[in-house]
This record gives structure tokens, C-alpha cells and sequence, in this order.
């Protein structure tokens, strides 16, 4: 390129060798129109709703421009919420999809009940009359008549599915027309909140955290077939296992195509709702829409992934026989990780209870043989959730 | 209620054993205070926020301290967000702003929304307070609470000081944002500034970028210009209007350290851009 080190802007030539990122908007629909044919869809549960398999989790995106070319791609189902952006990502969708045929897409949004506990007990204000003031704003932020999903935010309680002041309200909303279908989100205590939902007739959608990384996988496989089964549809998100990266660092990142076919080679699993932020994303996930078989290079990578340290043991169990006070080291990880990551705590004591060991086992050691594969500090896992033993049961709701 | 607090005292200890807190939160006149929350950090802030974590990730969250402030039955919540530095701060703080919100004098720029949460930035913090109580008294103490905090946060109140370079005609006020990853959504445009601005029927967007070196400003055109199709350009000053295939035209200008980008205009109106790209590169 030559002249450009002046004032006044000139325009460039094309290069003719970037592919799809260089098409124009119209040559962009027209390829699209092709890539549709190939696009892989499933019925999300009794709603009928039929939804490619790769939706877009919008929460992260101020580029409307995005989730044109998704839209544009063939993705149809886009997850924003209430309190994203503190509204603004709601906004953004609005003003985008209002042009679009409201028939051409489905639009899924979140509200979450206020006053609910860090056990996910409702409040004194946990009130309808709250609830439904966030879903119009909601709904007047994205300038539709209805969403074809209302999730309730964050369930990590079975008591909530049955608090009545909102239950009713999402009830009601569904009878005037202003949501086609209910549901929750959850990503803590999944597998006890699923396990609950499918027996509750007027649910129609689960968004859960779902990924190759959770250490409790079978229990959530085991509670998504029961809920799938009574034909609730299941969305999956967090399907990167947090962030998309292996390391704080960002230095090991997770192989996002492996991660989301992993995913969806659950047939359970209807759609998942990526986070997208740029165009090389979009472009990845699109050639999923058409191919979710898993490679072998993708196999290797997510294996490779698993073996990754992360907040929890995975019970890989090399550390068995390593402890010369012979305790059940994973058996005590896991209720750490139960403590922790399910933040359920009465779930860890009743392990806890079940293993026999006291409050502070590793008393009599002075020193730790265990040498765990993920580099934990054993000794200080144990010393940590033991302190349970000696909490009344009453306590641990 | 009594379990509850016993369990959330339990819950506080196990994980003070775990992350460290050095954040003090202030006592609130008239309030009991309960710190019943761990520190949040990377891992589990989502256990928090849920889906927003990502977001407030994004912008180098570091960790997040809550505290909840009860009289009767009105409760007021704090949440300290810390992140990397104050171009974070107020990143994550501008992805939530609105320009309808009441605007208050409170660290660098703070607001009050239609239902009483108050959210500012200072120095590499995010302050968020909320009530879910329509109370007079409770609204005003949850004012005063803010100040308290932002009296307590130490640094200097300034807004990030490449906001200064954007001109002011037409220019909307409070809808500056910082974007820290893939502007435009392209991977190769990273930690922009963004103001829109409206003249006449139009409505454009600038962004401005400020890298540590001219080699990187290169750097980051050329694989700007690849990405989008264009032909590459080797130079440490230039002036481009470019087709971007998902974002239309680009007026694309940098020089030494700093890139500027305008969308939204069309093609016909390089006046415009030239005028504006001047102003900042002068």
C-alpha cells in the first residue's frame, strides 16, 4: 500500500484472500443461506421448539453487529438477562432483533427473584410484585410482546421451584401470552434442583452449567435423563468449564470446539448457549451447527484438558494408599468439593458422617505422604472441611 | 434464622481459611453489619453473579468483597469489586452505566437507578449498593454508605485520561465505554476506548486505542486490515476507509501509539471521520 502517510482517508484494496470475514453483508446471507440447510437442530423438550444446536449466550456481547452475523449464520435462539450489563445487553438485543420476523428467532431472558439466600431460600422479599417489575422492564428494554423463555435466575434449592409468589407469577405470565414457555437457570446443586424440577408438571426448559470438567457428571447425566424424560428441555451453558482457559494465567486455553461437542453428544442436551465475543468464535461454533462428531485430536484434547487442576479432586484415586493413616483422601475431596461447589454443606457432613472420620483426622501424622496428581494440599483440604464433623447437623440445612 | 446464621458463620470462617481479605468494610450508623459472604474470586464469582461473572472476568476481576447492612427489615448490600487496575474499573463500570441515570458526585463518577441502586468506580474499584427497600430513610443511608466507602477507598478520583481526547461535538455525555477484548469483535482489536456521537440524522461510534509502542500499533493494523480482507499497510502513520465485512465502514487512522477507528458513518462521509480522526491525532 502505497501514499497513506497523509491527511484525508483513502480506501483500500481488497486483499481477496480472507474468506468469509471478508464477504460483504449481502454475500454474507447469501453463504448463509446455503450453511442453513446443513444446520443441526433438536426439539428442546415438550416446547417443540426446534433449535440449532449452538445458541448464543449474548451476556458478554456490545456488538450488535454479532449477533447479526449469527443470526445471519443460522443460530436462532439468543440468551441475554435481566441483570447483564445492568440492562444494557437486553437493550442492545432489542434494538437489533426488532427488525427481524419475530417468527425467525427465539429470545430467552432471565430474571432472578430477589432476597433469595446464599442457599437459595426465598425472603421476605422474594415478592411477586418484584419479580414481575424486573420481566417488564425486561420486556420493554427488549421491545417484544413476549419471549418464547422466561428463566428463573439461579435455582439452587428445590424450595424455591415451589415458593408460590413466583411460581404463580411465571404461571400467570405464560397464560396472558408474554411468555410462551418457563424455566430456570442453575449452576450450583444441579443435580438435586434437576433431579426436583422433573417432577414438577409446569416446567418446560432447564438452562444448567454442564461441562467435561464437573467432578459430579454422572449424578447431573442421572438427573438431566429423569428431567429430559418427563420432557423438560435441557439448555446447557458454562460448557467451557469457566472462562475458557485451563490456568488463571490464560495460558492454556480449553479447546472450545471439543468442549461444546463434548456437550452435545449428550442427547439430552438440546442446545448450548455460547458466550461469543468476536467473528473467529462465531465462525467455529457455525462449522459445529453442521458437525458435532468429536475428532480424535479433540478427544486427545479434552483428555488432556480433565487431567488439568482445578478447584476439585476428580477422584482419580492414585492418592489411596499413599496415606499412612489410611483415610479415604477422595472420598474426603469430595466432600470438600461438595461443601464447595455444590455449597452444600449438609451433604458434605452426611459423607462425612458416612466415612466415620473426626474433626481433625490428620492429628496423629506429622507428616503427609499423599502426593496428589492435581498438586493439592491434601492436608489442608482435609483439616478445612473436617471442621464440619463438629457442626450440628441441624445447622446444615 | 438462628440456623441460618450459624450455618453463614460456619460458611464465612471455612472460606476466610481459604482467601485472604484485606478490604475493610465500614460500619454503617444505625445498621447491624453481617459479612456472611465469602471473598469471591475468579473461581467462583459465578456462584455470585452467575452469567454476568463472565463479564466482570473479562475486565480483570480480581476479587469481590459483600457485606449486608440490616435495621428491622430493611437491608442494605455492599459489593466491592476489585479489578486489575482503574481502566478496568471503569470498564466494568461503563458496561452498566446509562446516561438516564441520576449522576452523583461519588469517586470518579457514580449514579443512582430509578429503583435505588447506587454503582461508582475509584481508583481499581467497582462500588455496587443495593436495597430492595423503598424506605426513605433506608435510600438516604444507603447514600450515605457510599460516600463512606468512596471516603475509604484510597487513590485518585480522576476518569481514565484518554477520555479527555475524544472531541466533544457531538459527543453524547456518560456513554463512554472501555472495551477490553475483541473490539468490533475482531480478536486483533483489543483495549479500546468507545464514545458515540450523534450529528445531524447520524450516529457514529470512535474508538480510540493507545499501545506502548508504534511496533505494536502495527502490529495491531495490519492484522485489523488482514482479518477484514484488506491489503496489509507498513507504516507508522496512515488513513484507511475499509470495507469491514460484518461491521460495514471503517474509518481506520493511527499514528505512533494510537489507532483510531470510527464506524457507523458511510462511505461518503470521510469529511466527517477526517475531521474527528484530525482532532485526536493532532
Amino acid at each position: 500500500m502505497k501514499n497513506i502517510n497523509r491527511r484525508g482517508f483513502l480506501r483500500t484494496g481488497v486483499a481477496g484472500a480472507a474468506g468469509i470475514v471478508a464477504l460483504s453483508p449481502s454475500l454474507v446471507s447469501a453463504a448463509t443461506s446455503n450453511q442453513q440447510k446443513d444446520v443441526i437442530s433438536r426439539t428442546l423438550g415438550k416446547t417443540g421448539m426446534e433449535v440449532p444446536v449452538i445458541s448464543f449466550g449474548v451476556m458478554r456481547s456490545d456488538n450488535p453487529n454479532l449477533c447479526k452475523a449469527a443470526y445471519e449464520k443460522g443460530i436462532k435462539l439468543f440468551d441475554t438477562a435481566n441483570g447483564y450489563q445492568n440492562g444494557n445487553n437486553e437493550i442492545m438485543l432489542g434494538n437489533l432483533l426488532k427488525d427481524y420476523p419475530r417468527n425467525s428467532f427465539y429470545l430467552a431472558t432471565k430474571v432472578k427473584p430477589a432476597g433469595v439466600d446464599r442457599e437459595g431460600k426465598p425472603s421476605d422479599q422474594t415478592t411477586s410484585e418484584d419479580f414481575l417489575s424486573k420481566f417488564n422492564t425486561s420486556l420493554s428494554r427488549l421491545k417484544m410482546d413476549y419471549v418464547d423463555i422466561l428463566y428463573i435466575h439461579d435455582i439452587r434449592n428445590p424450595e424455591m421451584l415451589e415458593y408460590k409468589p413466583i411460581i404463580n407469577a411465571v404461571k400467570n405470565l405464560k397464560k396472558e401470552g408474554r411468555i410462551k414457555f418457563i424455566g430456570f437457570s442453575t449452576h450450583a446443586n444441579e443435580p438435586v434442583v434437576i433431579d426436583a424440577a422433573a417432577s414438577m408438571d409446569y416446567l418446560d426448559v432447564i438452562l444448567t452449567a454442564y461441562n467435561f470438567k464437573q467432578t459430579y457428571i454422572t449424578e447431573l447425566n442421572n438427573a438431566i435423563k429423569k428431567a429430559s424424560k418427563a420432557g423438560i428441555g435441557i439448555v446447557a451453558m458454562k460448557t467451557l468449564a469457566g472462562g475458557g482457559f485451563l490456568d488463571k494465567e490464560k495460558t492454556k486455553p480449553i479447546n472450545s470446539t471439543a468442549a461444546l461437542k463434548w456437550v452435545l453428544s449428550n442427547p439430552d442436551v438440546t442446545t448450548t448457549i455460547s458466550g461469543m465475543t468476536d467473528f473467529d468464535q462465531l465462525d467455529l461454533n457455525i462449522k459445529i451447527l453442521a458437525d458435532i462428531s468429536i475428532t480424535d485430536q479433540e478427544k486427545k484434547d479434552l483428555i488432556i484438558a480433565s487431567a488439568e487442576r482445578g478447584l476439585y479432586c476428580t477422584g482419580c484415586t492414585t492418592c489411596l494408599n499413599a496415606c499412612t493413616m489410611n483415610l479415604p483422601v477422595p472420598d474426603l475431596m469430595r466432600a470438600y468439593m461438595y461443601a464447595y461447589g455444590y455449597s452444600n454443606p449438609a451433604m458434605a457432613q452426611s459423607l462425612l458422617s458416612e466415612l466415620g472420620t473426626n474433626d481433625n483426622p490428620c492429628k496423629e501424622c506429622s507428616l503427609c505422604k499423599v502426593e496428589c496428581t492435581k498438586k493439592f494440599d491434601i492436608r489442608e483440604k482435609i483439616a478445612d472441611i473436617s471442621r464440619l464433623v463438629n457442626v450440628p447437623s441441624d445447622f446444615l440445612v | 434464622m438462628r440456623h441460618i446464621l450459624l450455618l453463614s458463620l460456619f460458611l464465612t470462617v471455612l472460606s476466610l481459611s481459604t482467601f485472604s481479605q484485606d478490604i475493610k468494610l465500614p460500619d454503617l450508623k444505625g445498621y447491624k453489619k453481617t459479612t456472611s459472604y465469602p471473598v469471591y474470586l475468579p473461581e467462583n464469582l459465578w456462584d455470585y453473579i452467575d452469567g454476568a461473572a463472565d463479564t466482570y472476568l473479562a475486565y480483570g476481576f480480581v476479587d469481590l468483597h459483600v457485606a449486608e447492612y440490616k435495621k428491622g427489615k430493611n437491608v442494605i448490600k455492599l459489593e466491592i469489586y476489585r479489578q486489575e487496575d482503574h481502566t478496568m474499573a471503569f470498564g466494568i463500570y461503563s458496561t452498566e452505566r446509562s446516561p438516564s441515570f441520576r449522576f452523583l458526585n461519588l469517586g470518579s463518577q457514580g449514579y443512582i437507578t430509578t429503583d435505588g441502586a447506587i454503582n461508582f468506580f475509584k481508583a481499581n474499584y467497582y462500588v455496587k449498593i443495593r436495597t430492595y427497600s423503598k424506605n426513605e430513610n433506608t435510600l438516604k443511608s444507603s447514600e450515605s454508605l457510599a460516600h463512606i466507602v468512596a471516603d475509604m477507598i484510597t487513590g485518585g478520583s480522576e476518569m481514565p485520561s484518554v477520555l479527555s481526547l475524544f472531541p466533544e461535538t457531538g459527543k453524547k455525555i456518560n456513554e463512554e465505554t472501555y472495551i477490553n477484548e475483541s473490539v468490533l469483535g475482531h480478536k486483533s482489536l483489543n483495549k479500546a476506548f468507545k464514545a458515540t456521537y450523534e450529528s445531524g440524522n447520524d450516529n457514529f461510534s470512535i474508538f480510540i486505542m493507545e499501545n506502548i509502542t508504534p511496533a505494536e500499533t502495527r502490529k495491531s493494523v495490519e492484522a485489523y486490515l488482514t482479518a477484514t480482507g484488506n491489503e496489509a499497510a507498513d507504516s507508522e502513520i496512515g488513513r484507511i476507509m475499509l470495507k469491514d465485512g460484518y461491521n460495514g465502514t471503517i474509518f481506520l487512522a493511527w499514528k505512533e501509539n494510537r489507532i483510531v477507528i470510527i464506524s457507523g458513518l458511510s462511505k461518503d462521509q470521510s469529511e466527517i471521520a477526517d475531521k474527528y480522526t484530525s482532532e485526536i491525532l493532532k
